[in-house]
């Protein structure tokens, strides 16, 4: 204790002792402080001096960088220790005069504790990135300048000999100190400290002392398993800060029971002791079961303990029961969400009467209520909400939440529900009433299950391990759905009250729902092709029924919303085209998804995302293209599917990242994006190849695929001499321009060749060869159709005729199928020929327009587009729908509503202002169904 | 033949009494066992009131067994019921055969004011209105639809439309109707129920879907033998949302109906096909049959050959559906028309004889066919006897047609927009009191 003041001169800190006792004692209390000394302060006051001044300047800031400190606001701490730094160089002269140039001691303290604040935050490189830009800034300035000032103004040998004791005070007030033998007792066990402080309140503890032993608790936690993250020193001061109050009522209760009798003082040190023991006795068992990496928390109720625990949770001869559990309960559980109160203390508080009462043999209601307390607790364990759990930690939620799951399955009579209320539990007979959501702190696993796996590097191992956990995670909300569902309300219920209410119902389904919903299914492929039979139950049964209760059940609009997402996603994954298309249309949700939240959103990208794949393994190209023309042709595909985000983002505050990051799917879940850039290239060159070969020369010609187009460009920019394709985007590109040639063996064999199929097309369907290469058949064929296309679009003006036989023979395909597409353009106009049946052959009629010609059809064009614009803007004026009138020709896209981009506006590319032929599809049939089938959908 | 056979599929949509024209039109096909048809009807009469019908078929059936007492029982009872019915309902009648009863039933619009004449001048009573339904629904039930449609027509007048038994009502009023084979008076019934389903939100919409359906399926008694019945079916069907979701939702084997009614009346309704054939690709993972799959064959894929086969097997589907028994030789020949003016679009020279093969007639017949159609202006075409080819005229467009085309509309959109831009001038100046802008 005194070896402070060897270190200091003794001159020195007796004038501080004697003058200002309280005054320095202020860097350390705050304003709860003040209050009691004050009348302490009257006497003891005297002249202000100069230094006196001088150092209340000082202090005061001081004291504001440890509350900015707390607040993490670096900005302000740094202004505040600039300016501190030219108030100390002003009370220099002071010091040296009064002081003999010793630097007064608080003022090291605060900038030794400073240093240390600053350098944990850099360190701390989670928490650095999280700080807005501002805030990185200061920080690093901060750092800097605090290192230069240290090291120039001689402070380092100061701070050295502050580190050597960090803990002694600034001000003594060893008399007060001395009186407490305990303190350097509870040095080692400071937290058992804290929950008993409050009754124990022996004599004069003052808060000094337990800021030392908090202190010293503090470090102890750090070096314990359990990793706190950059909460460390937040809570370190928030929990000095807490302090002040308990010790502040001790100060006040001293006053009132110092008439207490000593025998009873001496009584509560005896059972304090005790309980010391015991607190050390556990935590070396803890520690072993930590060792033995099971976790296992029953280990504890066995053996030799659990006698003393009993004693130290209810006085020895008192008789166990169920009112004095609860008491307890609530007396730990009170504490719950108070600054201060040691989390990892009060799920060792829980779990001793956990043990107490089973051994007592508590009715069912009461240990379920200590068990839901004790899942509480073990959650309310890690505080930032956006850092995910200790994988070990979790799996001991899982243990116990299954263990609460076991026991409500097994017994009946406990009714569990959120709107119980406290008072109306009934914990002494069945039916036991017990208030807590069972469905609540499932989800709230998964949550944290998902953390876990963001949290890890997804192409580790410790992925795979965690993810292995999954079924375990999904057996839990079986249960808990089980659960729910043994207690739907049945018709002769009288009490419906506590029954399972229909939206527990749902939400507990849509948790199913989401744990299978991305999963492929193999049996419903094969159930399609014969070899599984029919009647096995395959996922999408088990989608569909779930997803149907929700239907009909779910009152609030976002459960639903979801709940059609994951059925359509589901259907698309595994090539139910028609329902998945026939769900979207009817669900509308393409009309009001913008007013959604951010992840559900997310979740419609999904979809959508997902829906043009299976559009495209269906060769419903048209589809599969508009599909994905939304999310395509933004630059943050990543961002909008929540797969990560593509690039560092300037405009975005910390917040706002955070979110995003908190919205990130696990990686298990992402969609793979180089197949959806490639199917969606693809599909854009089916289509646009032809239409540009058919409109070369049309001056009113739109861009299907901006995309495409750019990826066009962008090659033909980039590179003087093309050498063979390497990237996908390249293979697309080179087989594009073979197309345009109407090469349409050379377009197969950019599509499909070695490369793209390890990096393509073996992907679909996880890597099933047979469907694969269906895919493939249907793709080679895809292209031999738009090839002879693109190929009589060029050409036509070469032939005179063209013998359908030639062409069946250049392009691999039957005749047939070529007097099909043929004839398919001859009546939509696009061809000006007609077939002569009897010599097999197409007869031309393209007649060249004269230049006078072509020109008066320009000239036609741009009067009609002069016509359109004016008829626009009458529409404008009269406010009606904008959208309406846009893309002329683009019937499809006008009246289709744009697809969202997450939450994220990706500039105004709507879907609309594209044109197009005839492009709409979505649009279009979407009008033809009206709002009943909306409705029916869901009920299907 | 019984694969493309939708009688139970149309059946499970309709009343149960109209199942009995259906199911007699099947025996008379004689495709079916005639025992299993009339065990059929004996499973449709169990526990209805038409107790002698069932007796007659129960001996048809079982002719070496007794006829069960039950069904004996049954029968005095229904006709206990009867005397009662009609007893109770007699004073009902005296009132409305009232002459001046008539007369104001004529006159007045309104329900109320009706029920409030006849309360106060012939003391009638409010109850009596669901004795008149009882009756119309008991006459009904044993068969006699006349007296069920004349009783549900009295009913209609007096109740408000917001009566428990209003809809009710109407539905058993149509189906007399469509019993009777009173396809004018059925035609109002069926707009009237059409109206009140519409225009009446149901508490679900699962219930409105549902009476759409049911509307949707016996309204196709009404369509098939109405007049003009195929293009109010065109319309109702292919033109009005709220049916067309219904049917693409529930009952996608009404396409069918559909799909004959538009080549039925290609003349009248020319673009009623395109629409047609949107739905049906849009459907046809849902529902296939020759008609339907004609039309894609012709429409969507230019298979002539394939249209040809499903052209026959079309007829034969048409010749043993209830509803479209009537139409085969209409349809044929339609669907004849039809894909010869596809053919024509497509091609310059056609061989008679290859053009006899696809529209599945003989060359002679095939040739004198088509001389018919260019002398009656059809078609521009002229016949080269020495080959055997029919010559297309000449289609190509010339830029002077693309130019009167483009520009055709052009002046008559520019005309819609000042005329707007005056109506709006003008309804401003009437807003301020001006007189400028007078049309």
């Amino acid at each position: 204790m005194s070896r402070f003041f060897d270190a200091g001169s003794d001159s020195d800190s007796e004038s501080t002792q004697s003058d200002e006792p309280e005054r320095f004692q202020q860097p350390k209390l705050t304003a709860a402080a003040f209050a009691f000394s004050d009348d302490e302060e009257e006497t003891k006051r005297v002249v202000r001096s100069a230094k006196e001044k001088r150092y209340e300047e000082l202090k005061t800031y001081v004291r504001n960088i440890k509350n900015f400190r707390k607040n993490r606001d670096i900005g302000s701490l740094l202004t505040n220790f600039e300016d501190l730094w030219k108030a100390f160089t002003k009370a220099q002269t002071v010091i040296q005069k009064e002081e003999s140039g010793q630097v007064p001691r608080f003022y090291v303290r605060c900038m030794a504790e400073g240093e240390d604040f600053i350098n944990s935050v850099w360190e701390d490189r989670n928490a650095r990135k999280n700080l807005s830009k501002v805030q990185s800034k200061s920080l690093a300035t901060l750092r800097q300048k605090l290192r230069k000032y240290n090291r120039e103004e001689k402070m380092a040998a100061e701070i050295a000999k502050f580190r050597e004791n960090p803990d002694l005070p600034d001000s003594d007030e060893e008399e007060k100190r001395a009186e407490d033998s305990d303190a350097s007792d509870s040095d080692d066990d400071g937290a058992s400290d804290a929950e008993v402080a409050p009754s124990t309140g022996t004599s004069k503890e003052p808060s000094r002392s337990r800021e030392m032993s908090k202190a010293k608790d503090e470090s102890d936690s750090d070096s314990d398993d359990i990793d706190w993250g950059s909460d460390s020193d937040e809570s370190d001061y928030s929990d000095d800060d807490q302090d002040q109050y308990p010790s502040m009522r001790d100060y006040f209760l001293k006053k009132s029971t110092d008439k207490d009798d000593e025998a009873r003082k001496r009584q509560k040190k005896e059972e304090r002791e005790r309980q010391r023991a015991e607190e050390r006795e556990r935590r070396r068992q803890q520690e072993e079961d930590d060792e033995d990496e099971d976790g296992d928390w029953e280990k504890v109720k066995k053996g030799a303990p659990t006698a003393k625990e009993k004693l130290k949770m209810f006085a020895k001869d008192d008789e166990v029961t169920l009112n004095l559990v609860n008491k307890k309960y609530a007396e730990i559980s009170a504490a719950r969400g108070k600054k201060g109160n040691d989390r990892r203390e009060m799920i060792e508080l829980l779990h001793e009467l956990l043990t107490i009462a089973e051994q007592h043999n508590m009715t069912p209601g009461m240990i379920v209520k200590i068990k839901f307390g004790l899942t509480a607790a073990i959650f309310d364990y890690n505080l930032a909400i956006r850092y995910a759990m200790k994988p070990d930690l979790w799996e001991k939620v899982n243990q116990r939440v299954e263990d609460l799951l076991d026991q409500l399955l097994t017994t009946p009579d406990v009714i569990v529900g959120e709107n119980i209320l406290e008072e109306n539990e009934s914990l002494e007979e069945p039916p036991y009433r017990v208030r807590g959501c069972i469905l609540s702190v499932v989800e709230r696993l998964d949550d944290e299950f998902v953390k876990i796996l963001k949290n890890c590097d997804a192409h580790s191992n410790e992925y795979f391990e965690r993810l292995r956990d999954e079924h375990r995670m999904v057996r839990l909300i079986d249960k808990a759905v089980q659960l729910l569902e043994s207690r739907l309300p049945k018709a002769d219920d009288a009490v419906v009250e506590l029954c399972t209410t229909p939206h527990e119902m749902c939400r507990g389904y849509l948790k199913q729902v989401e744990h299978i919903y991305y999963k492929v299914d193999k049996r419903i492929f094969q159930q399609a092709e014969g070899e599984v039979p029919a009647d096995e139950p395959t996922s999408e049964q088990e989608v569909d029924r779930r997803c149907k209760y929700i239907y009909s059940n779910d009152s609030t609009a976002v459960l639903r919303t979801r709940a059609i997402l994951y059925h359509i996603y589901h259907h698309a994954l595994h090539d139910h085209w028609y329902e998945a298309r026939d769900l979207m249309l009817m669900s509308h949700l393409q009309t009001n998804i913008q007013n959604a939240d951010p992840v559900t959103k997310i979740h419609y990208n999904r979809m959508m995302v997902q829906l043009g794949l299976c559009a495209f393994r269906n060769s419903q190209i048209r589809e599969a293209h508009n599909a994905l023309l939304d999310i395509q042709s933004s630059p943050r595909v990543k961002e909008l599917l929540a797969q990560g985000s593509s690039q560092r983002r300037d405009d975005l505050t910390q917040e706002q990242e955070e979110l995003n990051k908190l919205r990130e799917m696990p990686y298990h879940m992402h969609i793979n994006l180089e197949l959806l850039e490639c199917v969606y290239l693809v599909s854009a060159m089916l289509i646009e190849v032809p239409y540009m070969a058919a409109h070369e020369f049309d001056a009113r010609r739109r861009l299907i695929s901006k995309s495409f187009h750019y990826q066009l460009r962008n090659s033909a920019l980039k590179y003087d001499l093309l050498g063979p394709p390497e990237l996908m985007r390249e293979h697309v590109v080179a087989a594009s321009k073979a197309m345009r040639r109407g090469d349409w063996r050379a377009c197969r064999d950019f599509v499909i060749d070695k490369t793209m199929n390890a990096k393509v097309w073996d992907r679909f369907y996880n890597g099933d060869q047979p469907r694969a290469d269906k895919v493939r058949a249907m793709l080679t064929r895809k292209i031999q159709e738009e090839t002879l296309r693109t190929y009589l679009f060029t050409y036509s003006n070469v032939y005179d005729s063209v013998s359908m036989v030639t062409m069946s023979e250049l392009f691999e395909l039957s005749v047939g199928d070529v007097h099909s597409i043929v004839s398919k353009m001859i009546i939509n106009a696009e061809l000006m020929a007609s077939l002569d049946e009897p010599s097999q052959t197409v007869v031309m009629h393209r007649t060249e327009p004269s230049r006078l010609q072509s020109m008066a059809l320009q000239l036609a064009d741009k009067l009609a587009n002069f016509v359109e614009n004016n008829e626009r803007l009458l529409e404008m004026k009269q406010g009606r729908d904008m959208y309406y009138g846009r893309g002329g020709g683009g019937r499809g896209f006008g009246d289709r509503p744009p697809f969202p981009r997450g939450d994220r506006v990706g500039g105004g590319q709507g879907g609309y202002g594209r044109g197009g032929g005839g492009g709409g599809a979505w649009g279009n049939r979407r009008d033809n169904r009206g709002p009943p089938r909306d409705q029916r959908g869901p009920r299907r | 033949m019984t694969e493309y056979d939708l009688s139970m599929t149309v059946a499970s949509y309709l009343d149960r009494h109209m199942v009995f024209p259906l199911l007699e039109f099947l025996s008379r096909l004689e495709v079916y066992d005639e025992t299993d048809i009339n065990k059929c009807r004996l499973e449709l009469l169990k526990g209805s009131n038409m107790v002698d019908y069932n007796i007659d078929i129960l001996e048809l059936v079982y002719p070496d067994r007794e006829v069960p007492a039950e069904i004996n029982d049954r029968r005095s009872e229904v006709i206990q019921e009867w005397n009662e019915l009609n007893l109770e309902t007699k004073p009902i009648f005296a009132i409305l055969h009232d002459e001046e009863v008539k007369k104001q039933i004529q006159v007045s619009r309104d329900s109320k004011q009706l029920v409030d004449f006849l309360v106060e001048r012939f003391n009638f009573k409010v109850e009596m209105m669901d004795t008149l339904y009882r009756l119309a629904k008991f006459n009904y039930e044993v068969g006699n639809y006349g007296r069920a449609a004349e009783c549900l027509y009295l009913h209609k007048v007096l109740v408000p439309t917001n009566d428990k038994n209003y809809l009710n009502s109407l539905w058993g009023k149509f189906s007399s109707e469509i019993l009777m084979q009173h396809w004018e008076a059925a035609v109002e019934d069926m707009n009237r129920l059409k109206e009140y389903i519409d225009n009446h939100p149901f508490s679900s919409d699962a219930q409105a879907l549902t009476q759409r359906c049911w509307l949707i399926h016996w309204s196709l008694f009404v369509f098939f033998n109405a007049p003009k019945g195929y293009e109010l079916l065109i319309d109702m069907f292919l033109y009005q949302p709220n049916y067309l979701n219904t049917i693409q939702t529930m009952c996608p084997h009404i396409l069918r109906y559909l799909a004959t009614a538009v080549v039925m009346s290609r003349q009248n309704r020319p673009n009623a096909l395109k629409d047609l054939v949107k739905v049906i690709q849009q459907e046809s993972y849902s529902y296939r049959d020759p008609i339907t799959e004609f039309i894609e064959c012709l429409y969507v894929n230019f298979d002539f050959d394939g249209a040809q086969h499903k052209l026959e097997a079309c007829e034969a589907v048409l010749a043993n559906d209830f509803f479209t028994v009537s139409c085969p030789a209409d349809f044929i020949e339609n669907a004849r028309l039809m894909t010869f003016e596809t053919f024509c679009r497509i091609h310059q020279v056609i061989s008679i004889n290859m053009l006899a093969q696809k529209l599945n007639m003989d060359p002679k017949e095939a040739e004198r066919w088509i001389v018919n159609l260019i002398r009656q202006a059809h078609l521009d075409a002229k016949i080269d006897s020495a080959q055997g080819h029919v010559i297309m005229g000449q289609q190509a467009v010339s830029p002077y047609q693309q130019l009167i085309e483009k520009t055709k509309h052009i002046s008559f959109r520019a005309q819609t927009l000042t005329d707007t831009i005056r109506k709006k001038l003008s309804a401003k100046n009437q807003e301020h009191g001006g007189w400028a802008g007078d049309m």
